[in-house]
């Protein structure tokens, strides 16, 4: 892989330039600071960098301003940004998530889950240049291709803020310490007949809606501390860690409310009318390991499940006008 | 000192006692300047000049406290981490705009100033 590691610690970045060259086949590039990083990015030109590892506090421009800076060029939509980072600075990792990182390792590193997460990442970009997994949605500044959309594919949402990849939500919830989930909860919504929305229209206008549709949904958690991620077939997985315990009800109303607000609208002017299902929210206290990304997978079951209820209860007139 | 032993994983990496010895050269030089910006925080007259050197000193703890249980001074960098923490404590605490430097953020800084000595002391 091409690497670009950021660093304002020479003895950092010594240690890494040697730790990849033994462990692996990689071309790696250093720069002390984030402006010499966006200096040797911008002259890449054709040969665009594979993976950054960024240090989260460096003079001048941090590291998380740094990612941010990095997502919105062109070419690096997906790119893998490792962000590196002390034990000290784990606060700040939600707002480097949040600026388009995909995972973190704390500092000083162990050298075996260094070498592992760089494994994870090798694999990920095979995968991104075999299969369209990390790629379906195109950057902001060229969205009007006309390419096929999987209605089941997660799409990478850019510039919504608190909004980041399925990669990066999984790394994030399974590097989440004891005390950070005692007060974490996921939860979901889903699209209601996201099916119907993704044969109407063509993949670009399918694309914003669900950016759309995430922006709406954001919106709504304003004031709570989150993250959220696109998983595809029309649902938003949402974890928040700040004890927050959602009324999903209530939520869900809210996020509808806004949505007829918002009044979406196709290309040709018709409006569409997307309206969300919301799941149970699940606490992750107690939960460890694989424990943990089940709960995710529960979490978007659930709302996935209601938004198939909430249709069949639609034309279940044998139930209609009865109560519980 | 025992405290200061190789340890960990680090020292089975090709190519590391290169980089564990430019870490104790650089060391030579950041404890000194931790140790004057620790001293002008003491001595300072001002909540800014206090807090700007002891702002100073932190930013090098960090990087310390980032890479020396990376090259096998785990104890060392716990030590600055340590440091680095009654700081920004400091700094983020109710008592941050008086002209106060804490006896404890000095006390500390010591501890890790002798440490860092007998460390490039021994190599």
């Amino acid at each position: 892989m091409k690497i670009l590691a950021t660093d304002d610690d020479p003895i950092i970045l010594e240690l890494l330039a040697q730790f990849l060259n033994t462990f692996g086949d990689h071309d790696i590039t250093t720069a002390t600071g984030a402006l010499d990083a966006i200096a040797l990015i911008e002259a890449a030109g054709a040969e665009p960098y594979d993976c950054f590892l960024l240090d989260i506090q460096m003079p001048g421009m941090d590291g998380t301003t740094l990612a941010r800076r990095i997502r919105q060029m062109h070419d690096y939509g997906v790119t893998p940004i490792i962000m590196l980072t002390a034990m000290s600075e784990k606060r700040y990792i939600d707002s480097a998530f949040a600026a388009g990182a995909t995972d973190y390792v704390t500092k000083p590193f162990d050298l075996t889950e260094l070498r592992t997460r760089i494994s994870v990442v090798e694999q990920l970009v095979e995968s991104r240049k075999t299969t369209n997994f990390f790629a379906p949605a195109p950057h902001p500044t060229s969205r009007t291709t006309s390419d096929v959309i999987d209605l089941h594919d997660p799409i990478a949402l850019h510039d919504i803020d608190y909004v980041i990849s399925c990669i990066a939500m999984e790394n994030y919830v399974s590097q989440l310490s004891r005390s950070s989930l005692f007060g974490s909860t996921v939860f979901a919504f889903t699209l209601r007949q996201p099916e119907v929305l993704c044969d109407a229209l063509s993949a670009a206008e399918f694309k914003f809606v669900i950016e759309d549709v995430a922006e709406v949904i954001t919106d709504s958690l304003t004031g709570h501390q989150f993250l959220m991620t696109y998983a595809g077939s029309g649902t938003y997985l949402c974890i928040t860690e700040s004890g927050w315990r959602p009324d999903m009800p209530k939520l869900m109303d809210a996020v509808n409310l806004r949505l007829s607000r918002a009044q979406i609208m196709s290309n040709d002017g018709k409006e569409l009318y997307p309206r969300v299902s919301a799941g149970v929210a699940i606490r992750l206290i107690w939960k460890s390991g694989d424990q943990i990304l089940n709960a995710l997978s529960n979490a978007q079951a659930s709302s996935e499940a209601a938004a198939a209820e909430f249709e069949r209860l639609k034309t279940d007139f044998f139930h209609i006008g009865k109560s519980a | 000192m025992t405290a200061l032993a190789l340890s960990g994983p680090a020292p089975q990496m090709p190519g590391l006692d290169r980089i564990r010895l430019r870490f104790v050269e650089l060391l030579h030089d950041r404890k000194a300047e931790i140790a004057h910006y620790a001293l002008a925080a003491w001595d300072g007259e001002t909540a800014e000049d206090i807090n700007q050197n002891l702002e100073n000193a932190r930013g090098i703890l960090h990087q310390i406290s980032g890479t020396a249980g990376t090259v096998g001074y785990p104890e060392l960098g716990q030590t600055a981490q340590q440091c680095e923490a009654q700081i920004i404590a400091h700094l983020e605490g109710d008592y941050a705009d008086l002209a106060i430097c804490p006896g404890d953020i000095i006390w500390f800084i010591d501890t890790f100033v002798e440490a860092c000595t007998n460390l490039t002391d021994q190599a």
